[in-house]
């Protein structure tokens, strides 16, 4: 029998324990493509939103594909599940740069988690592409290793208050998601909504995942604002605007930040003639991207940010594809200086790594769906 | 004024069936079931994929009570028993785990999302200044029929008085000839046939989630405890006082004492309200408002 040493041992399992690690990597090394990982809230509170993001990935991996691909070889994008929760994503995160090897990834959607996984993706040095949230939390002095191909909540705050004020409303009341999105937004709107001449009358920051905000909604509406102002995840949004029904809140106006997400999950009922404003949902030259969703889907867009992930997906490909290198210092500075035509409009990067200008547009809900005004 | 109590009504339904269930159950175990909970989040699912077969609310209602309950007798039986046996200590922790499982295999089969009973949106009733839903008076009416019926049970029927018989004096019931086994299998199943009933007529007001029993948890025990663990009676007022405090806190314009026009507590300190009613009660109280140990149940 032969005698295990502990040298022999200690030998044998760091040399398998590197092998393990190395082996994805070398696996796929062989099959020759370039991976990249998306982190999307598949289930949870913004589900509805994660399979539109999912969409918009598989439209973009076709069309590089058919272009040539990333460095001449193909590109596959994993898409993990978020479970729309910090934790869970960071796993996937985990998993997706140490055992898929993925060179850029992309992701998620709510800023409380986005937030966290631009930090840990900083530490793994892998390039983080932000595609759905808006929290100027994730704005760093010189970019750091990320970029953004979505405008942040203060482009947007400025954009909602101008739009709140042109409508007449001078007093409202706040309900935004108690995270990195909410507290940012907040923050933003209530800067923006007092220099348009607004108040804020009372701002509440709910908690996510409850079952009930009647009580939320019951302490708000005593400070009487003309309008309520809004903006949480597809679920939460339904619960919040059923309940504010059933309470006869709606008498009162509401208007909804990121109208699509606010709207996706809630009762048609609920909704209708419910103003907001939106992110543009393409650019004003992509009307083929809109014609190859709708043939790939048979329906329309069901939110406004399919368009964003696709745009993450193909500007990350045309980045390395200038830099020919999946460095990342080489990708971030190619996609500094690519003036990117995506299907959400022209994407230039400012000096930290944000989308430079983003258009948004006024919405309504008409027959239960959100459309331009 | 009539919202504060109509608030309080709601919430106190949200609360009540559960922690009845919880501290009847109590009462004949001696163990306080953390499952407890969980047996609403059975009940509501079951009743969710029921209606998603076309059948009526109230069917759907009843069947997962059945269902529920039997749930209940079974896990009491071929776990809870046999952890008893150990200690009481050693039941409740089996109970937490056998909870977590429960959630675990309940977020497995129907992922994180939230569902919703397929059922028009109410528009509102305005009634002396209070503003109510059809579904919320029928939810309601409906729990307090089950209340009431309960209390009929137990102190007007020959089970009733097995029941007080076996939670008061186990061994003297038994030597009277009363099944206790028989006693606790029906206490049993009717604490998680009355978690299935309120934990559905929860998910008919709001959503159905998998994580309906664990937000329960902390409240209803705050509430059977400020009751007495093991007293019908005390869970019942237990709820309706941990309801009133809740709702008082969150509605308590504190403004006028500040010079301002309104100042609220903030809503994420509501349950931090139950749980000083909770200490406050123990201080006083260590066994519950309506703890008596010879009149137990």
């Amino acid at each position: 029998m032969a005698i295990i040493t502990r040298r022999s041992f200690l030998a044998t399992t760091a040399f398998g324990a590197t092998a393990v690690g190395l082996m994805p990597k070398a696996l796929f090394a062989q099959e020759g493509g370039v991976v990249f990982g998306a982190v999307l809230p598949l289930t949870g509170a913004s589900a509805s939103i994660g399979e539109d993001q999912r969409r918009g990935v598989e439209l973009a991996v076709e069309k590089v594909n058919a272009e040539g691909g990333v460095l001449g070889k193909p590109l596959k994008v994993i898409i993990e599940d978020s479970a729309s929760n910090a934790q869970t994503a960071l796993n996937a995160a985990k998993k997706l740069v140490s055992v898929d090897g993925a060179k850029v990834v992309m992701g998620e959607y709510s800023s409380g988690v986005t937030v966290p996984l631009r930090e840990a993706l900083a530490r793994e040095g892998v390039v983080h592409v932000n595609c759905g949230s808006s929290s100027v939390k994730l704005r760093q002095p010189g970019g750091g290793k990320a970029f953004s191909v979505i405008g942040l909540d203060d482009l947007m705050a400025r954009f909602t208050a101008k739009a709140l004020r042109e409508k007449g409303f001078a007093k409202s009341a706040v309900i935004l998601p108690n995270n990195a999105y909410g507290e940012s937004m907040n923050v933003e709107f209530a800067k923006a909504f007092k220099e348009a001449g607004g108040e804020v009358v009372q701002t509440l920051l709910y908690t996510e995942g409850q079952s009930s905000y009647r009580r939320e909604l019951q302490q708000v509406a005593r400070f009487q604002p003309d309008v309520y102002l809004y903006s949480a995840y597809g679920q939460e949004a339904a619960i919040i605007n059923r309940e504010a029904f059933e309470l006869g809140q709606k008498q009162t106006p509401w208007f909804g930040i990121y109208l699509t997400m606010c709207t996706s999950d809630a009762p048609k009922e609920t909704i209708e003639g419910q103003l907001g404003s939106e992110v543009n949902f393409i650019g004003p030259d992509s009307a083929w991207y809109q014609e190859a969703y709708t043939k790939k889907y048979g329906e329309g867009f069901r939110s406004a940010f399919n368009g964003y992930l696709y745009d993450a997906v193909a500007m990350s490909a045309a980045a390395i594809n200038k830099a020919n290198s999946t460095d990342p210092d080489a990708v971030l500075a190619a996609a500094r200086s690519l003036e990117f035509d995506g299907a959400t409009g022209p994407i230039k990067l400012d000096g930290d790594n944000e989308r430079a200008v983003q258009e948004y547009l006024r919405a309504t809900v008409k027959d239960g769906a959100v459309v331009p005004v | 004024m009539m919202q504060f109590l109509v608030d309080s009504l709601l919430r106190a339904g949200d609360l009540m069936l559960v922690t009845l269930g919880l501290s009847t159950v109590y009462a004949m175990v001696r163990f306080p079931n953390m499952a407890q909970t969980e047996y609403a989040t059975i009940g509501a699912f079951v009743g969710l994929l029921l209606s998603g077969f076309g059948m009526p609310l109230w069917l759907c209602v009843v069947l997962s009570a059945l269902v529920t309950g039997i749930v209940a007798v079974a896990l009491h039986r071929f776990a809870f028993a046999r952890l008893l046996r150990s200690s009481p200590v050693i039941a409740m922790i089996g109970s937490l785990a056998v909870a977590m499982i429960i959630r675990s295999a309940i977020q497995a089969v129907a992922g994180t999302r939230s569902e919703r009973f397929k059922l028009p949106i109410d528009v509102p009733h305005q009634f002396m200044g209070a503003v109510i839903t059809t579904t919320q008076i029928v939810v309601l009416a409906v729990t307090a029929l089950v209340v009431v019926a309960f209390l009929l049970l137990l102190f007007r029927t020959n089970l009733g008085r097995s029941m007080r018989a076996v939670a008061a004096q186990p061994d003297l019931a038994r030597a009277c000839g009363i099944s206790s086994g028989r006693v606790v299998d029906i206490i049993g199943f009717l604490g998680g046939a009355f978690a299935a009933i309120g934990g559905t007529l929860l998910a008919i007001g709001s959503q159905v989630h998998f994580n309906l029993g664990q937000d329960l948890l902390l409240p209803v025990f705050a509430a059977a405890i400020v009751g007495g663990l093991g007293s019908p009676i005390g869970a019942i007022f237990g709820v309706l006082l941990l309801a009133l405090v809740e709702t008082l806190v969150t509605n308590l314009n504190f403004g006028p004492l500040v010079g301002e026009t309104f100042l609220y507590v903030p809503l994420a300190y509501g349950p931090a309200a139950g749980f000083c009613l909770l200490v406050v009660t123990l201080m006083f109280r260590p066994r519950g408002l309506f703890h008596s140990e010879s009149k137990r149940v």
